[in-house]
């Protein structure tokens, strides 16, 4: 547990050094983009306002916030936050998966096939060829908890899916057993759906 | 061992309760030694000695207790909600029949520490 319990807690200070380092690299570069976009002339985009609603040198000022380089410098600032986000969004933490492929790894043995294609998501293939995802957020939005994983199994056939589901802790949702989990209970509940997974697939 | 059903039902059960963590751990044993009694979420914080906010306890680890069927949740106002464990769970049906032999003085507290509003 110490081990797990110190991946976890390195994990989050890389996140939100990542999260500081990434905002100030923000500012510089919106600094630049703004330089980029307003040094070269302007090219309004034509609307004035009529005369006598605005003082003369406001109708300058206007035809310069209503111009090409305006939408310009918007969608590069826009395309930014974009590409911050999905980032944000994207990748875990290296000692964070480290931290789920050694708790998976531990529990299901070493010879299992565990993919890590896309950022947060751990595709578990068992012995019997039934799958599970685990999928990690990083930090849950409503409660502020840290690295919660949700654990979804692929659709499984059996008459009694539900009893077994329950047995084992899990709710079902469209055929596929699933269940939201804390970091220190990925071990054992993981352990838990794969013997549900089992008890269902062999029951058909 | 009398009855291997039954027997084979509380295997599950520890196990289950084993795979859980503290805090659902002590939810679940408050709320099936109270049963049928229910509670609102602030009385349950308080019950189980959760420090966070009772608000981000709900949305986390009760509304997902939820989910697996492990609780029930009435809703008595838009605000108020009342929190029990659900005796239709195959195995919390257990928990609770043991509770009801066994946890005569642990409901006892669990009643008491209740009404010390």
């Amino acid at each position: 547990m110490k081990l797990e319990d110190s991946l976890l807690k390195q994990a989050r200070a890389l996140y939100k050094d990542r999260l500081r380092i990434a905002l100030a690299a923000f500012i510089f570069v919106f600094a630049i983009t703004f330089y980029l976009f307003y040094s070269p002339e302007i090219i309004t985009l034509g609307i004035t306002p009529r005369d006598g609603v605005m003082p003369t040198g406001w109708t300058q000022g206007f035809s310069v916030v209503a111009s090409v380089n305006t939408l310009g410098f918007f969608s590069a600032v826009l395309l930014m936050a974009l590409i911050f986000k999905i980032w944000s969004w994207a990748f875990l933490p290296s000692p964070a998966s480290t931290f789920t492929l050694t708790v998976l790894r531990g529990i299901l043995g070493s010879q299992t096939l565990i993919k890590n294609s896309f950022g947060k998501r751990f595709r578990v293939t068992l012995e019997n060829g039934l799958q599970f995802d685990v999928n990690c957020s990083i930090k849950e939005k409503d409660t502020g908890e840290w690295f919660v994983y949700n654990l979804v199994s692929t659709k499984l056939q059996c008459d009694t899916l539900r009893n077994i589901a329950l047995r084992h802790g899990f709710g079902v949702k469209d055929n596929r057993l699933v269940a939201n989990v804390s970091n220190d209970e990925l071990h054992h509940r993981t352990f838990l759906l794969t013997k549900a997974m089992m008890l269902a697939g062999t029951t058909i | 061992m009398e009855n291997n059903s039954e027997s084979a039902s509380v295997y599950d059960l520890v196990t289950l309760m084993s795979s859980y963590n503290d805090t659902r751990r002590a939810i679940l044993l408050a709320l099936a030694h109270i049963y049928p009694r229910s509670v609102s979420g602030v009385q349950l914080s308080r019950l189980i000695g959760y420090s966070g906010k009772s608000r981000s306890l709900y949305r986390g680890v009760i509304s997902h207790l939820k989910d697996e069927e492990v609780i029930q949740i009435d809703q008595l106002t838009p605000k108020l909600y009342a929190i029990r464990v659900n005796n239709e769970h195959p195995l919390i049906s257990v928990l609770v029949e043991l509770c009801r032999t066994h946890g005569e003085n642990a409901r006892k507290l669990y009643l008491k520490a209740l009404e010390e509003e």
